[in-house]
């Protein structure tokens, strides 16, 4: 049985048993309902394992309590990050030279069609036709119609009524096409129409060809 | 020698092997039905108690405590007095034990799927069953000492060692993290708030994986490995070198959950650095495990026990190997918030802890009803159906989870956010999602057949109940440490030291992180113009609490251009102070709304979008994913809760001004009205009264604090 005495631990240490199948010694008087341990060292790359992850904590901990390292303090970088975005705004800035790109109506239809449905779908309805905002589909409009007053209305927002402003987050490119496809939407008569909210608007003839 | 008889209850062993596998199957097919809600947001069948949000804690709660609790307390009941040659101290515990803990598991279900809820991860009970859960915790803990202390062997085995720490840390654990005020029979908040209540949550829900799915397991690994392959465990010295390493580094981890957050670097460090230094002590159980089955590798191909404990030993060294690279914040940065983590967690919970107890139960139950197996073959099916499926569950899990993140950091060549709406970063993974639940699905039909196979052996055998056996007395040893024996050999002659020096062992991470960011102001440090929520605030932000919404949406805005961007200022430790409980969330099903009532913002939205959004999703956007809410325009507040609510915050130390219980229902009903009055305004007609409009207060509330000017009166807009 598996209980320890002096004599007994003497005994055993004495004539060392092995394990049959690898030879290894077992330790002698560890036996628990029936279970042998073996004396076997740890693996030696386990052992450097171990000591190579205390050595990589020592340095980082160091890393950040006394150099304050700023690919760890992470407010700093973020500071880093964002300055690295505006350097690399100015220098594109500066270097717009290149040439206005042709489109076809397709592409801008494209284009318009797929920011409104990313975007504005969520509040105008998927085709336009209204939801908690107004509808895009009569011809209603209560901030004006023309697409400068839609491009006022994109870019300043209408705040108290929900409407953020996209200034930051859609392309000057990308906020004419989808004018361009908000302009396309009227008339096209969706179900579930919102009533019509605002003053009626009729196009000047000089802006339907606007841009 | 005189021996003496004695007999082991194996009874108690079959009725925790019975629960295992009942909770299991329970637990799993709940999981099938959360990974089906994630993707098909009518699997609740329009009932409010059967919500993502709320079926997902059932899941996680189920598995963890219920399936895996009952597979710990059976390998518990049945390994140690066959370690310690005794019977258990006493069988009258054991019986309260086991029928304590189902009845918790019974009552914890009830009360998640009614919304009753603390609101942190995996420790969602309330109070009275944390109460409960301490009770039942100490008897168990009673029983295994009395046992202990009582036993014919001078040494206690290392799978005991495992044991012991696991109880003791698990009360610790539990204790400490659920010490709340109770403003209801039902209801509490917890005492810590903000960042200090994230400490303490993840402190706990680390180690509830460290010791609650991971040491006791290992106690598991080093009694039915051994026995299964009859072969020697391979290396002692390695045993106790891995003991005590895993045991004093795992307890430090915890702030790897909540790298990049608005907890102090320094601690952030510690989660790193700690969870790398885990590496080895892990590997030194996964390598003991493993270079054990030496000499019986021709035995693991026929026997599907040994299949199974190969897989899960396995799997254990994958999840502790991926767990520290997780933890590097270069890598945390791309998994947070996304299934990455998902499915790292569930190589560990399908791989380590299912199949360690398929295995088990597998061995167990055909030496219980002194019999064989029924049908090797269908636990050779068994195996491989569910080795398939952790991979058809994990691998969809990592891609989607990369996309995702992918996919949040793109920015055009112009500096916009590739994809503004984050709808669109979700239905890229839907998918992925149909192919992890086949995986889920895969599984659960694996533990079907296991039950089945268990069944039938049972049939064909006879349940010996009590197992007859003689042992001779343990003999008088010498009290202090002998010359020849070894300073860790003479602790494990002393048993209550040992406690003593795990106890020891465990609980300085924990107070090295957790009494500093209490004592030291700098850690939080104060922004003046955040100040606390108003009654109907407070109301709306308790019904967000009760819907589990911290499941899908996260509430931190990481300190990364691609989150500002996208949500606005990123979040600081002194927005939270006055929330308690912490709603930080770790997952993004749904996009953050830390900044979600700020008005010029990234993300605003208008009362009545809330309102509509929150009835019916898919009407704002037809490809969302998340459920309707219609009762929530039903259910009226519950006024009545408004003043307790109230003076629990104050006992808590949230300044409301003296006697403000009494005047805030007006103040609430007030700022309800005006909410009301702006929806009448958009077209629709709702009352004030409704727990719709104080969930859309607190939303127009949350980040907006540190927007006003610093030290001026609050102004609150409708």
């Amino acid at each position: 049985m598996s209980t320890i005495d002096d004599k007994k631990q003497d005994q055993a240490n004495s004539q060392h048993e092995y394990d049959d199948f690898t030879n290894e010694k077992l330790l002698a008087g560890h036996e628990f309902d029936g279970i042998r341990e073996l004396d076997n060292q740890l693996p030696p790359w386990l052992k450097y394992l171990f000591y190579g992850s205390i050595i990589f904590a020592a340095s980082y901990l160091t890393l950040v309590f006394v150099f304050e390292d700023e690919n760890i303090i992470q407010a700093k970088e973020y500071q880093n990050e964002m300055a690295a975005f505006i350097e690399d705004e100015e220098a594109a800035e500066e270097d717009e030279t290149a040439a206005p790109v042709i489109r076809t109506q397709e592409e801008i239809m494209a284009s318009g069609q797929a920011t409104f449905s990313k975007i504005c779908s969520v509040c105008h309805g998927k085709f336009g036709e209204g939801l908690v905002g107004p509808n895009f589909t009569d011809e209603y409009w209560i901030h004006g119609g023309s697409r400068d007053n839609m491009h006022e209305v994109i870019t300043t927002g209408v705040i108290e009524k929900g409407m953020i402003s996209y200034k930051n987050i859609l392309t000057e490119n990308q906020i004419q096409d989808v004018i361009t496809y908000i302009q396309s939407l009227q008339g096209t008569n969706p179900p579930n129409q919102k009533a019509p909210e605002g003053e009626k608007y009729v196009p000047e003839s000089e802006e339907e060809t606007a841009s | 020698m005189e021996l003496q008889k004695f007999t082991y209850d194996n009874k108690i062993t079959r009725d925790f092997a019975v629960a295992t596998m009942v909770w299991g199957v329970i637990g799993m097919l709940v999981g099938l039905l959360v990974a089906l809600q994630i993707f098909i947001p009518e699997m609740n069948f329009s009932l409010e108690y059967t919500t993502f949000g709320r079926t997902r804690p059932v899941h996680t709660n189920a598995v963890i405590f219920a399936f895996v609790g009952n597979a710990i307390f059976t390998a518990v009941y049945y390994s140690m007095p066959r370690l310690l040659k005794t019977n258990m101290y006493s069988k009258l515990l054991g019986k309260i034990h086991f029928w304590g803990w189902q009845l918790i598991i019974i009552a914890g279900a009830i009360t998640l799927l009614a919304g009753y809820t603390s609101g942190k991860e995996y420790a969602e009970l309330e109070w009275p069953i944390d109460v409960a859960i301490t009770i039942i915790w100490v008897i168990f803990g009673i029983n295994m000492f009395g046992t202990i202390i009582q036993r014919r062997v001078s040494h206690i085995y290392v799978a005991i060692w495992f044991y012991i720490a696991t109880w003791v840390t698990v009360a610790v654990l539990h204790v400490v993290n659920s010490i709340e005020i109770p403003y209801s029979l039902l209801k509490s908040y917890p005492v810590y708030a903000g960042i200090q209540d994230a400490l303490v949550q993840w402190w706990y829900g680390h180690n509830a994986v460290a010791f609650f799915l991971t040491t006791p397991f290992l106690g598991l690994m080093y009694y039915f490995v051994p026995k299964a392959a009859n072969r020697p465990v391979y290396s002692y010295k390695l045993s106790i070198v891995h003991f005590w390493s895993l045991i004093f580094i795992y307890i430090w981890a915890g702030p790897h959950h909540l790298l990049y957050s608005s907890l102090p670097d320094w601690l952030q460090a510690l989660g790193t650095t700690f969870s790398i230094m885990l590496i080895a002590p892990s590997w030194g159980g996964m390598m003991n495990g493993l270079l054990t089955l030496r000499g019986a590798w021709d035995k693991v191909r026929r026997d599907p026990v040994l299949k199974m404990f190969v897989v899960g030993i396995t799997a254990y060294g994958m999840a502790t190997f991926e767990g520290p690279m997780l933890s590097l914040k270069t890598v945390n940065a791309i998994s947070h918030f996304t299934d990455w983590t998902v499915g790292h967690v569930h190589i560990g919970a399908l791989g380590w802890n299912g199949m360690l107890t398929f295995g088990m139960l597998y061995w167990l139950i055909p030496r219980l009803y002194n019999t064989k197996l029924y049908s090797t073959k269908l636990a050779n099916v068994h195996f491989w159906i569910s080795t398939l499926a952790i991979i058809f569950y994990a691998v969809p899990l990592y891609i989607g989870g990369i996309t995702q993140a992918l996919m949040w950091k793109e920015f055009t060549p112009e500096g916009f956010l590739a994809y503004p709406n984050f709808l669109e970063t979700v239905t890229q993974l839907i998918p992925m999602y149909a192919i992890r639940a086949f995986g889920g699905g895969m599984y659960v039909l694996g533990m079907l057949l296991l039950i089945f196979n268990v069944v039938k052996t049972a049939k064909q055998g006879q349940l010996v109940k009590e197992e007859e056996v003689e042992a001779p007395a343990l003999q008088t040893q010498s009290v202090g440490k002998k010359s020849t024996e070894s300073w860790h050999s003479f602790l494990e002659r002393k048993p209550i030291r040992f406690l003593v020096f795990s106890t020891i062992a465990i609980l300085i991470g924990g107070m090295f992180e957790i009494i500093p960011t209490y004592l030291i102001n700098s850690n939080v440090p104060i922004i003046s113009s955040v100040k606390p929520y108003t009654p109907l605030e407070l109301q709306g932000r308790d019904i967000y609490v009760r819907e589990g919404c911290y499941n899908c949406h996260s509430q931190m805005i990481r300190p990364f251009r691609s989150e500002t961007e996208r949500y606005g200022e990123y979040s600081k430790a002194g927005e939270f102070i006055y929330d308690h409980p912490f709603q930080f969330g770790s997952k993004r099903t749904g996009p953050d709304l830390a900044r979600e009532g700020v008005k010029t913002g990234r993300i605003y939205k208008p009362n009545a979008w809330h309102y509509n959004h929150f009835i019916d999703p898919q009407k704002m956007n037809e490809e969302s994913i998340m459920p309707k809410y219609p009762w929530l325009a039903e259910k009226d507040i519950n006024l009545k809760s408004t003043a307790p609510k109230i003076r629990a915050m104050k006992k808590l130390g949230v300044p409301y001004p003296d006697n403000y219980e009494h005047q805030a229902n007006d103040d609430l009903l007030k700022q309800a009205e005006e909410i009301a009055q702006n929806l009448r305004e958009a077209g629709i007609e709702t009352e004030s009264t409704k727990e719709i409009i104080a969930l859309i207060a607190y939303m127009q509330r949350l980040g907006t604090d540190i927007m006003k000017p610093q030290e001026e009166p609050e102004t609150e807009e409708e």
